[in-house]
């Protein structure tokens, strides 16, 4: 019997998520989310999911809120620092209580990942003790300390069905290589009962024989071929992000919240409902703003 | 007696500020959106602190670099190529008793230097303005050896009595509150402002007046407070950028201007 291939392409990995499941999504800030897949989810009407966001999500959490699918997030941050220092549909959303959000700070969600990875109802974590937290987030709860009597916070595990991440390139086998930081990637992966790779190329096993360093984690459960599959996000190694996308959608976004919707409709049709595929959707960007994006 | 540069802006004289707090080979943690605090430790680095360590999202060492690029983003990538280690993000918090130096912002700031980034105005989630949320803060002011609050709004409204809520805990109810709450870093060293430098007094740790920028009188500083600061009898003037100082940061470290646009 010959050894299992776990190539997928993005539509499939996307049909993998359904109503009410929670999913966590890789990446930082402005780099590394797996757009594609995304993207995909979004046009698949899915509905009502919990979001695991990177412990400093980005703007793809705020479409995602943006266009209705999601009903709980958790992340310390949602934002896209100068371009928009919070995103527009976070804000509102937080703030009108349509979705709720299990406040953390970084540390705080890594301790929750942490947990779940190692099968254990929750793990102490000292950051966070004496501030807010704890009063907005019911399920942080303080206890002390059996060894040295100290007041700590309990961080309960963060359970996940699919985790959703971005890496550099990865073999057929699920053998997966990152050539820049995997930030929360790999926690994220663990802590999830499922979790699947969106990658810049699949390449052989032979190519990642040459340099098993640069392995960050093998036996995933999907490896998905998505080249500029992070765009309008960065991705380590290939491309730097495309601002004048990110303004536009931060445009449509700001305008959607003061009451005219109809930019961000239009952003959403154009660049997540219409497109065919992801080789569409790259299409509609265009080859010139692609490779302009290249950076060193 | 130092050549001190005449014509400056208010975030190169923090930057300098910033620059001389920097002891060589400290271990700094480089947050996102402050280009002053980012180019006062570079400043430092290229001057008094080679084995100093900067550490982003990646750790690195920029000494022999010429020019460095701005990098409107931390997660711009073309940084790794200084880089002599790519410490996974999710093990930053397995080193965090050991960064000596951090830098964060605030919504509101309030006088024992607690830190409100989550949001102003009415009851949870209610909120009148919400904040970007706790980011890194919570933990990393727990632990850090010392951290310096940086605003660019001295305003009543930012430098309040009390933060409506707290996402980091400095100096908490005044005296020694934080240390009976158990953490371990050393609290905020000093607040920098537009307008001025503050300081925490020991025992009560309730903010101080450490010094006024040139050109602010110490009543402009009462006045654009939403507290009653503890002003010493004698206010001297923050020390300006030298000419040496100010020609590194606009030729090897802030070559698109960023500095200067406040």
């Amino acid at each position: 019997m010959g050894r299992k291939e776990v190539v997928m392409t993005v539509e499939e990995a996307a049909s993998t998520v359904r109503d009410g499941m929670t999913i966590s999504i890789g990446g930082i800030l402005t780099a590394n989310h797996p757009m594609a897949i995304i993207r995909r989810i979004i046009k698949n009407g899915v509905k009502n999911l919990t979001v695991v966001g990177s412990p400093a999500a980005g703007l793809e959490i705020d479409l995602m809120i943006g266009a209705g699918v999601v009903r709980k997030v958790a992340t310390a941050y949602v934002g896209g620092e100068s371009l928009a220092p919070i995103g527009p549909f976070f804000r509102r959303a937080a703030v009108e209580g349509t979705v709720q959000v299990w406040e953390c700070d970084e540390a705080i969600l890594c301790t929750a990942l942490r947990a779940a990875a190692e099968g254990l109802p929750f793990l102490p974590w000292l950051g966070g003790v004496g501030t807010c937290l704890p009063e907005i987030n019911p399920e942080l709860k303080y206890f002390e300390d059996p060894i040295r009597g100290q007041k700590l916070l309990a961080v309960p595990a963060m359970e996940i069905d699919v985790a959703i991440l971005h890496a550099s390139w990865g073999d057929p086998y699920g053998n997966i290589q990152y050539v820049g930081n995997t930030y929360a990637d790999i926690l994220m992966a663990r802590a999830a009962k499922k979790c699947i790779f969106q990658v810049e190329k699949v390449v052989s096993n032979e190519e990642v024989k040459r340099n098993p360093y640069l392995t960050k984690i093998s036996g995933v459960d999907a490896v998905v071929p998505a080249p500029y599959g992070s765009h309008p996000f960065s991705s380590d190694g290939f491309y730097g992000l495309d601002k004048e996308h990110l303004k536009e959608y931060v445009a449509a976004a700001r305008a959607s919240v003061k009451g005219d919707p109809e930019p961000f409709n239009q952003y959403l049709r154009k660049y997540v409902l219409e497109p065919e595929s992801h080789e569409d959707y790259l299409e509609k960007i265009g080859i010139k703003r692609l490779l302009s994006l290249y950076k060193y | 007696m130092s050549d001190y540069a005449e014509d400056y802006s208010v975030r190169e004289l923090l930057a300098a500020f910033i620059s001389r707090e920097i002891r060589d080979g400290e271990r700094v943690l480089i947050g996102a959106n402050l280009p002053a605090c980012r180019a006062g430790i570079l400043l430092a680095h290229l001057t008094h602190a080679p084995n100093m360590e900067w550490l982003q999202f990646y750790r690195a060492n920029f000494t022999d670099v010429k020019q460095i690029e701005s990098f409107e983003f931390v997660t711009d990538y073309s940084g790794f190529k200084y880089c002599e280690e790519v410490p996974e993000y999710e093990h930053l918090w397995d080193i965090i008793r050991k960064i000596d130096v951090s830098f964060f912002g605030g919504l509101q700031i309030d006088k024992y230097g607690n830190i409100n980034l989550l949001g102003v105005g009415g009851k949870y989630p209610k909120l009148m303005f919400r904040g970007p949320g706790a980011i890194g803060q919570s933990t990393i002011t727990a632990y850090v050896n010392r951290y310096y609050i940086y605003t660019e709004r001295h305003h009543p409204l930012v430098l309040v009595d009390r933060c409506e809520y707290v996402t980091a805990v400095g100096w908490l109810d005044g005296g020694d509150s934080r240390e009976r709450l158990g953490l371990p870093g050393g609290g905020p060293k000093y607040v920098l402002t537009p307008l001025c430098i503050m300081d925490f007094e020991e025992k009560t740790k309730r903010m101080r007046l450490k010094s006024v920028h040139p050109g602010v009188s110490v009543e402009d500083v009462k006045s654009n407070t939403g507290f009653e600061l503890i002003v010493p009898d004698d206010v001297p003037e923050t020390e300006p950028p030298t000419r040496e100082e100010l020609e590194i940061l606009r030729t090897r470290i802030d070559r698109d201007g960023i500095l200067r646009e406040l």
